[in-house]
């Protein structure tokens, strides 16, 4: 029943537009909820002031492919939110934004990614540079097994960012101020790093990050190990970050990305499905799937 | 009967067969435990008793004159002189006195085999660490032969009839007769530790063995830690995953299982026949060993390169560090324990290695104390397998004396690599 309506739907798109591809299934469970048919991601996937703009991006890893046909640029100094439900590629596509996906052998990628209007995955491009350039917050908070100092130096150390000692302390304390952290942790900078609290840890990453001055930070799932009260910490830093940040973050609280992002994009089993301002997405989808997710009738 | 209460009553009935396979299980456990605790402790027990007496050394006290015109000295004496001068002399003369009367040929062969033909360089030393006493008389304790000491320590035993005794009547009545007098007594045995192996069990020492293993464990360890650490790290860390290197990996295992042997083989044909190396040297030894010693620390370093949380590297990786600063700064630091107690493991194994030894002459007699890595010298393993071998009465106690030795050794080392693991262990 549902094929047969499924197809004859296929065959009525194939009339006028040949993009179209339904959405293969992977297991036979997801069936139900997709018997949707996706042609093209809904929303206005362009900015004017483009940071990151990436274009007709597929990952695969190894014979899977995870990542479909993504088009979406991030906006200079704006925070866009990722959701979707688990296994979505969310995160996928986030590690291909420092070429985090690297590290994973099996893994290849083609489209386009452009960062400040240059591929990053241009031959000439270091990845290490990169990732100067692109920070990353990981989902459960890992800091070195070092001091808390040695943490947050150690991105200005590998990259030579200060000439001397105290210009190191200031930008240890400064990003640490930033972070929220500094006033907990001013007496104790040199005590391991691991025996801080879990929320704490997370921010004394995102000091790290913050101390090598990226242009971007990406944070995948940054309070997903956390308590509320560490989590709104952290959503609370995330709204003082993006004054000087473009942030992209990827969450799988709405409620989180309706409070933190101006932007969100809704990913489902690798596809982009749509795209715009966080207060439409939530308050009036314009895609089938994504009400149906926002709505809580999947996840 | 409702579902609910049917299933209790079947799990019920079931509770006291599981209980019982538990119980049963965990009493086969302890008493595999016991089983293997027993054997150690009759291994160690059987030891360690064989081993004491040999830490103790019999000496026969006896006053011996230093007679310059018999020994050709006098008090300005170059070393050569005194090097050179017969010491049996003034010992012989001090047993002719104490029991004089010894007139037979034989007889006074008995006599003068009472004390060790170490004695005179006893008296030798003696001299030349003070000439000044050349034209005294001095009572000095002499150590006695390995059959006076047998006696002492009560090897050899006294009520059985002559013929069956080593020691027959006449020497033993000269022992008897020097212990009423309390001229024999017991020290501890320094020489075990201070001089080189010996055809004389009373003069054999365990110190050539234990500067040989220990030169032979430097090369192993110089040769082995920093290449098997390299081949690890790449291969974890940086080798594509492709034929070439699966067909690395299962060499570098198959190696780990090639009879240790087969390297001594190795080593015979490539090092001493092909680059005309020193033959019973450490450094061969040193090579050889290395060679068997590889696989365990690659796998061992390895698995705990492996063992480090992907989290960290990312953390890294993701402030922009190379691939080279995240494992130099982050993996090695983390993996570091691990790699240290392969190593030591390794090194372990190694110290306990005898195959491949005698393949490349590190069976020797060796008397001479090794200075370097080139002298001819045995190890400690070697050198229990060769007093095992002896005739002597007195080597069965220096055997488990040696073995005492290298199981202190083994079970310093296991307990370095603990506390070195406890110590570079981080929590996070």
């Amino acid at each position: 029943m549902v094929i047969s309506m499924m197809n004859e739907r296929v065959a009525e798109l194939n009339l006028g537009i040949d993009m179209t591809q339904e959405i293969k299934q992977n297991g036979p469970d997801d069936s139900g909820i997709l018997d949707v048919t996706y042609s093209e991601t809904v929303g206005e996937y362009q900015c004017k002031d483009a940071k990151f703009s990436t274009r007709d991006v597929n990952v695969y890893y190894a014979n899977n492919q995870a990542i479909f046909d993504v088009n979406l640029d991030v906006g200079r100094n704006e925070v866009i939110a990722l959701i979707g439900p688990s296994g979505c590629g969310k995160s996928t596509f986030l590690r291909c934004l420092n070429r985090m996906n690297d590290t994973i052998d099996i893994c290849r990628i083609d489209g386009q990614i452009h960062l400040d209007g240059q591929d990053i995955y241009a031959k000439k491009q270091d990845p290490v540079l990169l990732r100067a350039r692109v920070g990353m917050v990981f989902q459960k908070p890992n800091p070195f097994p070092k001091s808390i100092y040695d943490n947050v130096a150690y991105g200005p150390r590998i990259h030579g960012l200060t000439k001397n000692k105290a210009e190191l302390d200031d930008l240890v304390e400064d990003a640490l101020i930033k972070a929220g952290l500094f006033d907990e942790v001013k007496d104790r900078l040199h005590g391991p790093g691991t025996g801080l609290s879990g929320g704490q840890q997370q921010r004394l990453c995102i000091a790290r990050t913050i101390a090598v001055q990226p242009e971007v930070i990406l944070m995948d799932e940054p309070a997903s190990a956390l308590d509320p009260i560490a989590t709104a910490k952290i959503e609370e830093l995330i709204n003082e970050l993006k004054e000087n940040y473009t942030i992209v973050i990827v969450t799988h609280s709405m409620q989180q990305a309706a409070r933190v992002s101006q932007r969100t994009a809704y990913f489902h089993m690798g596809r982009l499905i749509e795209v715009g301002d966080t207060n439409q997405i939530f308050t009036n989808p314009r895609h089938e799937l994504t009400e149906k997710y926002i709505t809580g009738r999947f996840g | 009967m409702s579902d609910a209460m049917k299933n209790t009553a079947i799990v019920k009935s079931g509770l006291k067969k599981r209980y019982l396979k538990e119980k049963i299980f965990k009493s086969a456990g302890i008493v595999s435990i016991a089983i293997a605790f027993m054997f150690l402790l009759v291994l160690l027990t059987d030891v360690i008793t064989k081993a004491i007496p040999a830490f103790t050394q019999t000496q026969l006290t006896l006053t011996v004159t230093l007679d310059a015109e018999d020994l050709e000295l006098n008090q300005e004496s170059s070393i050569e002189d005194i090097m050179a001068a017969d010491f049996r002399q003034p010992i012989r003369e001090a047993l002719r006195a104490r029991f004089d009367g010894v007139t037979k040929r034989n007889d006074k062969k008995q006599l003068y085999s009472l004390v060790s033909i170490g004695a005179e360089y006893q008296l030798r030393d003696l001299v030349l660490a003070d000439p000044a006493l050349i034209g005294q008389s001095i009572t000095v304790d002499f150590i006695a032969d390995d059959d006076v000491d047998a006696v002492i320590k009560n090897a050899i035993d006294r009520s059985l009839p002559e013929s069956d005794r080593r020691v027959k009547d006449l020497k033993l009545s000269w022992i008897e007769s020097m212990e009423a007098s309390g001229e024999i007594s017991t020290a501890f045995n320094w020489l075990f530790f201070s001089a080189g192996d010996s055809r004389e069990p009373e003069l054999a020492g365990i110190k050539g063995a234990i500067l040989g293993s220990f030169y032979t464990l430097l090369v192993t360890l110089a040769l082995s830690f920093p290449v098997a650490v390299a081949a690890a790290i790449y291969l974890e860390e940086f080798a594509p995953k492709n034929r070439f290197i699966d067909f690395i990996e299962i060499n570098i295992n198959n190696l780990a299982a090639v009879p240790s042997i087969v390297f001594g083989l190795l080593g015979l044909a490539v090092f001493i026949n092909f680059f005309s190396m020193p033959r019973s040297a450490p450094l061969i030894g040193g090579i050889v060993l290395s060679l068997m010693t590889l696989p365990t620390i690659i796998i061992a370093s390895r698995s705990a390169i492996k063992a480090v949380p992907p989290s960290l590297r990312e953390a890294a990786l993701g402030l922009g560090a190379s691939k080279m600063q995240t494992v130099f700064h982050h993996v090695l630091p983390a993996a570091l324990p691990g790699i240290l107690t392969g190593t030591i493991i390794g090194m372990a194994q190694a110290l306990g290695e005898t195959a491949p030894l005698l393949m490349i002459g590190m069976v020797a007699f060796i008397v001479d104390i090794p200075q370097s890595i080139g002298d001819p010298s045995t190890v400690l393993p070697i050198q229990v397998f060769l007093w095992a071998d002896a005739p002597e009465r007195g080597f069965l106690e220096k055997t488990s004396a040696a073995i005492l030795v290298l199981l202190v050794f083994l079970i310093s080392m296991n307990a370095i690599a603990i506390k070195l693991r406890k110590k570079f262990e981080k929590k996070w």
